[in-house]
């Protein structure tokens, strides 16, 4: 990212009720290390343009994002979270993103069910080859993030 | 009150476990306060296996005691399980929490137990109307797993079908985000953080409880909307697959906060996904330890 962004960024990260302002709804992305993220740096120097209310954390493997990690976005504001690793069968650690697939069809359901709208989540496998999948996916998202009401409840935010 | 022959029976095994030294300590309940009141008992000496009984108001889950380390530290333990609970005991050894070689089950054969909350105004009889949802859809009227059973001597608990156990779920499934949004908000806005819910589950074993983790805070402790939100999530989440439905966090919570609709609801999902039912099989891998090639993925772009 080039020095005027992340500039406006630090603007942005001091007051946490911008995150979750309408007109630029902040997304958080959970990606691996080793598919996810080389996609979306491939995508980088491609020089492929998305959508920038993304913001990507980096960890080792799908299976290292703990259901936590999403109800924390949730909290701090963010409209939107993405979770994305390898497809399966090309984990770095073999069954890392099989196991977070158990989990994950699980969770979607709790929080569907505890009433988020679950338009709020998504869940992808993009390898490291696919620029364009991670450029598609994410601009989707944004926009249908976008599409939602400006008042989006859910539980785990402040009336 | 009289010993019934259930209590007979009960008290005869127990005896027999502790004077031959193949239990050290026995968990089982003994008579309460009044008649529709039972409450859990240890005993150690087999002259006091005297106290032990048994009835339709049995209602606490014993196996609860089992991840307590004042109990593991007796080495072998007979325990006394109606068939909800012994499905506790099986996925303790499932998960390693208790070694086999090391517990004797008495499987009390049971036909439902009422709800502690009517037995309290005087309810004695076991109808659809005055037993807990649990009993309703129990299929492990006779545990699936013992060293002795205990045959009951309850008549068997007649269905019409006029109540429907866990009807909420459905109305809750067919609710848009915002109304279920506005249902959970309501109920998770009483909750008070005291964590009876997680003192009273026997599978919440876990030494460092994932709410006393504060590097980093992981949830917030204050008994506000946000905190008590992401503890009522996260505590169904870690028991989703694993619990086994008794019913004991509902039953503890002081604000009646409806925890078995989220437990039932996930335990469903889980069966519906994965085809897998938690506590029946000793020797299954836990649901969430193991994985299938072919698993779910509609969801996943």
């Amino acid at each position: 990212m080039e020095g005027k962004d992340v500039e406006k960024e630090k603007q942005e990260e001091g007051s946490e009720l911008s995150a979750g302002n309408q007109s630029e709804p902040r997304l958080i992305a959970f990606v691996c290390n080793w598919c996810t993220y080389n996609g979306a740096d491939l995508a980088g120097t491609s020089r492929m343009k998305y959508s920038d209310n993304v913001r990507v954390i980096k960890l080792p493997c799908t299976g290292r994002i703990d259901p936590l990690f999403i109800v924390e976005a949730f909290k701090k504001g963010a409209k939107g979270v993405l979770v994305s690793g390898c497809h399966p069968g090309d984990c770095h650690y073999t069954s890392g993103n099989y196991h977070s697939r158990r989990k994950y069809a699980t969770f979607r359901d709790l929080l569907g069910y505890l009433g988020v709208d679950l338009n709020r989540v998504e869940f992808s496998w993009i390898s490291a080859s696919e620029g364009n999948k991670w450029v598609a996916v994410i601009n989707e998202f944004t926009d249908k993030i976008k599409s939602l009401p400006a008042q989006t409840t859910d539980i785990f935010t402040k009336k | 009150m009289a010993n019934t022959k259930t209590d007979e029976k009960l008290q005869k095994i127990a005896k027999e476990l502790l004077e031959s030294g193949e239990a050290n300590l026995f968990i089982g309940y003994t008579k309460g306060s009044n008649p529709q009141r039972m409450r859990p008992v240890f005993i150690t000496k087999p002259e006091e296996a005297e106290k032990l009984s048994f009835s339709r108001h049995a209602v606490q889950d014993l196996a609860v005691f089992l991840k307590k380390q004042e109990v593991k530290k007796f080495g072998k333990i007979g325990i006394a399980v109606k068939g909800c609970d012994e499905k506790a005991v099986n996925t303790l050894i499932q998960e390693y929490q208790i070694s086999r070689d090391d517990i004797k089950i008495i499987g009390m054969q049971c036909n439902g137990v009422i709800k502690q909350n009517l037995a309290d105004k005087g309810e004695t009889e076991v109808s659809e109307y005055t037993v807990y949802d649990k009993c309703l859809i129990c299929r492990e009227h006779t545990p699936v797993l013992y060293d002795f059973l205990i045959e009951t001597e309850e008549p068997e608990l007649s269905l019409s079908g006029n109540v429907k156990p866990y009807a909420e779920i459905e109305k809750l499934e067919s609710m848009s985000a915002e109304e279920k949004n506005a249902f959970w908000a309501q109920e998770f806005d009483k909750c008070i953080k005291c964590y009876a819910c997680r003192q009273a589950c026997p599978l919440c074993y876990c030494s460092r409880c994932i709410v006393e983790k504060n590097m980093p805070q992981w949830i917030d402790t204050n008994s506000e909307e946000t905190g008590n939100a992401q503890w009522n999530l996260i505590r169904a989440y870690h028991l989703s697959g694993r619990c086994i439905g008794c019913g004991e966090c509902e039953r503890a919570c002081p604000v009646n906060i409806p925890l078995m609709l989220i437990n039932e609801k996930m335990a469903k999902d889980v069966y519906n996904l994965f085809g897998y039912k938690s506590g029946l099989d000793i020797n299954a891998k836990p649901v969430f330890g193991v994985f299938s090639e072919s698993d779910f993925n509609d969801f996943i772009k």
